[in-house]
């Protein structure tokens, strides 16, 4: 291809997907209609995931004010929170709350978005954007779980960065310390420990969010130049103004969601639900307590990672956010009737490797 | 012999009852498988009777019902002292919110002329025995406090005892009088329940939750004269404007109120006495000190060429010492069967995890992450564990306590140098940052 050819093929995409005439209050607020259709609730999880992800950002900053990041005052200081200041319990349970909240919302807002075929021609930007923000996400929950620096922190960050260096095995030559590399380079020094706390605290606090509203910006933009996708094969014509009706039922929805996190985040702390001793503060002399697990959320990559050779979870995985990020283009002819018997596939494992993860572990690993 | 009719004979009677009761009123007389409607007759206590009854009933019975279905997951929940207070006010407002409901409903079923005509002696009976009912809950809930925890151990498993066909009175034979007649009322009720309008729990039109909303509309010819729909509508819709205006307003101030107290609280910083004051600082010192600790042992590893693990002699072969090796790893120390040290990384070669120190009787030591057994002579793990590769060795150097080398041993290498058990009795033992480098595999 020549370079002028290029050049005009991807002009023309560019203007296809960001078309400039659109860009103004009235065609990317007022005229908008949103589909009415049976998968219609779907439209409501993106608007869902953003809530709680602002919600996260406002405890995360309340939270920011009394949390230190030093390994010898992390877990007092947030000790300190919960137990001293007035409502810190309740910020702190409705950051990992809503966190949770967030990590399911933006699946199932994926999945669904997956099977209404949501990404095809022009959203394809909207799709790929969507991608990197749910892999921010989970990145996000990463960071965010070494910070208290108790136990089941920081041994299951440890267990999650050895992973990596597992990989060199399969490396050849020279190669094969370059993984081992890339952990020391992520986690900052030999072991876990105060260089890669302030780099996850970081990480966690300024890079994501920063990347985060980048991409999120892309997103919410191709969204509202686009519209929500059609959704159904056969469109039952129907539709709503996005404004005012679609919004008033998106804050309906967020003031019903925010008020049973608000009720939870008051009962129960998240914690409860485990083991007390992972919830002292990390003791690098000690051994490693029983029961260290990441957050419910990598389950579904965990338990199978427990169960499998390395090689075939880091093959899945990589093909798995290759698929993901070309999904646009693979299943550009793919009808929604396949792509929503694959999307009842995905979600059946990840319910059932969340839910079961550990049964299935021991079903196969009971005796050892 | 009360006790045994009241909890073994009258739940089997009841059940009994309800399954015979309702199959004969079902097949007897179809349609009045429901509960006489009397809202023609009457509709402004009803407002006020049935809405806060059924309300604060379907908010109790849940309660009752969860704990039963799913005892384990209810005790971890009510474990937490929020959860159990909530649970609790929760119940109790119910609870009230039902008895004043059912209170209007009894009056208005004694004092409202029409009604009488419609009333039966059964619909008496049973609006009495339901305020009996929720007055003795009440009562339990205030006076023997915290049933949501209790209740649990005691009554869940005499229930799933009765429900199994395998009944233990034994589990409510020493309880309080007030909770024997709640449970005992429960039982008459479920009992009469075929026989009363109460019926209509089991023919509730659940589809109403998603059909369309329909509107039943008298048609008094009269009325539709004097005000044209349209003057309707716009007062309708005027009225229910302000009303859900007020609501919202009502509800920002509230909310208003809330957030602005948590903020202030959360933000003015912590309230503490001087005794959980002295108590942080003191944990925030100590910890303070240990990451000091670990400050030193890293400096010291990168100034000394060898480092002292332990005296000889504190070692032994039952259970490792931890000390850190020149990479800051964790590591152990043993006695070997020759007498002489052993010194074997603790970082388990699978995911990273601390290794335990406790040798097993074949000689071996549990990660306890994933369940890999390494053996210490070898530091082979056992066939079929997460880990592959074996734990390496560590090199060591022994000393006298003159500082004299009286023997070393570079990882995988043999002993060098022949101690005396003379010699031994005095030892030290130093790793060496020469042996470093070659245990990096």
């Amino acid at each position: 291809m020549k370079t002028a050819q290029l050049v005009q093929t991807s002009l023309e995409f560019l203007t296809d997907r960001f078309p400039i005439e659109k860009m103004n209050v009235n065609s990317l607020v007022r005229t908008k209609e949103v589909p009415v259709h049976r998968m219609s609730w779907a439209y409501y999880l993106g608007g869902l995931a953003l809530f709680l992800f602002l919600v996260q950002l406002v405890t995360g900053l309340m939270l920011m004010f009394y949390y230190e990041p030093t390994v010898s005052d992390a877990h007092a200081s947030v000790e300190r929170i919960t137990e001293h200041i007035g409502g810190g319990a309740l910020v702190r349970n409705l950051h990992t709350w809503s966190a949770s909240a967030m990590i399911f919302a933006v699946v199932v807002h994926m999945l669904t978005a997956f099977a209404m075929k949501a990404f095809a021609k022009p959203r394809e930007i909207t799709w790929v954007s969507g991608v990197l923000l749910l892999l921010i996400t989970f990145a996000f929950g990463f960071t965010g779980y070494l910070l208290p620096w108790h136990q089941i922190a920081v041994n299951a960050t440890k267990v999650g960065l050895q992973s990596i260096e597992e990989a060199g095995a399969y490396l050849p030559g020279a190669m094969s310390a370059w993984p081992g590399a890339l952990k020391e380079l992520i986690q900052g020094e030999a072991s876990v420990g105060q260089a890669t706390l302030s780099r996850f605290y970081a990480i966690h606090v300024m890079v994501l969010p920063l990347a985060f509203f980048g991409v999120l910006s892309l997103h919410l933009l191709s969204v509202q130049l686009h519209g929500m996708s059609q959704g159904v094969d056969r469109p039952t014509g129907r539709t709503e103004r996005f404004f005012p009706f679609f919004i008033l039922k998106d804050a309906w929805l967020w003031g019903v969601v925010f008020l049973v996190l608000f009720v939870v985040a008051l009962c129960l702390p998240f914690e409860a639900f485990f083991s007390y001793p992972l919830f002292e503060a990390y003791d690098a002399m000690g051994s490693t307590p029983d029961g260290i697990k990441p957050e419910w959320y990598f389950y579904f990559i965990y338990y199978p990672l427990e169960l499998l050779p390395f090689w075939v979870i880091m093959l899945a995985q990589n093909a798995a956010i290759a698929v993901l990020l070309a999904a646009p283009w693979i299943f550009r002819k793919t009808s929604r009737r396949a792509l929503g018997v694959i999307t009842v596939a995905v979600a059946t494992y990840l319910v059932v490797m969340t839910v079961f993860g550990q049964q299935i572990y021991e079903m196969f690993k009971g005796g050892a | 012999m009360l006790d045994a009719f009241l909890f073994l004979g009258l739940p089997y009677l009841a059940l009994v009852s309800l399954v015979a009761g309702s199959i004969w009123r079902y097949r007897r007389n179809r349609f009045s498988y429901s509960a006489l409607s009397s809202q023609f007759l009457e509709r402004k206590q009803l407002r006020w009777g049935s809405l806060p009854w059924h309300v604060g009933l379907l908010v109790v019975f849940i309660g009752h019902l969860v704990p039963f279905v799913a005892p384990g997951l209810w005790q971890s929940l009510v474990a937490n002292r929020g959860f159990l207070l909530a649970v609790e006010t929760a119940g109790v407002a119910a609870a009230l919110l039902a008895l004043g409901g059912l209170t209007v409903l009894a009056v208005r079923r004694v004092f409202s002329g029409p009604l009488q005509r419609i009333t039966t002696t059964m619909d008496l009976i049973i609006v009495g025995l339901l305020i009996v009912q929720v007055i003795l809950g009440l009562g339990v809930a205030l006076h023997h406090r915290w049933g949501a925890q209790w209740s649990g151990r005691t009554l869940g498993p005499y229930l799933w005892s009765v429900v199994t066909l395998r009944p233990e009175a034994e589990w409510v034979a020493a309880m309080p009088p007030l909770v024997k007649l709640h449970v005992a009322g429960a039982f008459a009720i479920f009992a009469l329940l075929p026989f009363s309008r109460l019926v209509h729990a089991f023919s509730l039109p659940v589809e109403y939750l998603w059909r369309a909303p329909q509107k039943v509309v008298w048609n008094n010819p009269r009325r539709w004269r004097m005000r044209p729909a349209a003057v309707r509508q716009v007062e309708e819709s005027r009225r229910y404007f302000l009303r859900g205006a007020g609501a919202l307003a009502g509800a920002g101030v509230l909310l208003g109120a809330g957030v602005t107290d948590k903020l202030v609280r959360y933000f003015r910083g912590p309230e503490m006495s001087q005794e959980q004051e002295v108590a942080l600082l003191r944990k925030k010192l100590e910890r303070l000190e240990m990451t000091a600790e670990e400050r030193e042992l890293e400096l010291e590893r990168k100034r000394q060429a060898i480092i002292h693990v332990a005296a000889l002699a504190e070692l032994n072969r039952t259970e490792g010492k931890y000390f850190i090796d020149y990479q800051m790893r964790p590591a152990l120390a043993f006695k070997d069967a020759d007498g002489l040290p052993l010194l074997i990384s603790a970082k388990c070669t699978h995911l990273g995890c601390t290794v335990a120190s406790q040798v097993d009787p074949q000689g071996r030591i549990l990660c306890p992450c994933h369940i890999s057994y390494f053996d210490i002579a070898t530091g082979k793990p056992n066939a079929g564990s997460p880990a592959k590769a074996p734990l390496p060795h560590i090199g060591w150097v022994l000393m006298d306590g003159a500082g004299e080398l009286i023997a070393r041993r570079a990882p995988g290498g043999s002993v060098e140098g022949t101690p005396t058990s003379q010699q031994l009795e005095g030892a030290q033992v130093y790793i060496a940052r020469e042996y470093a480098g070659g245990s990096e595999a």
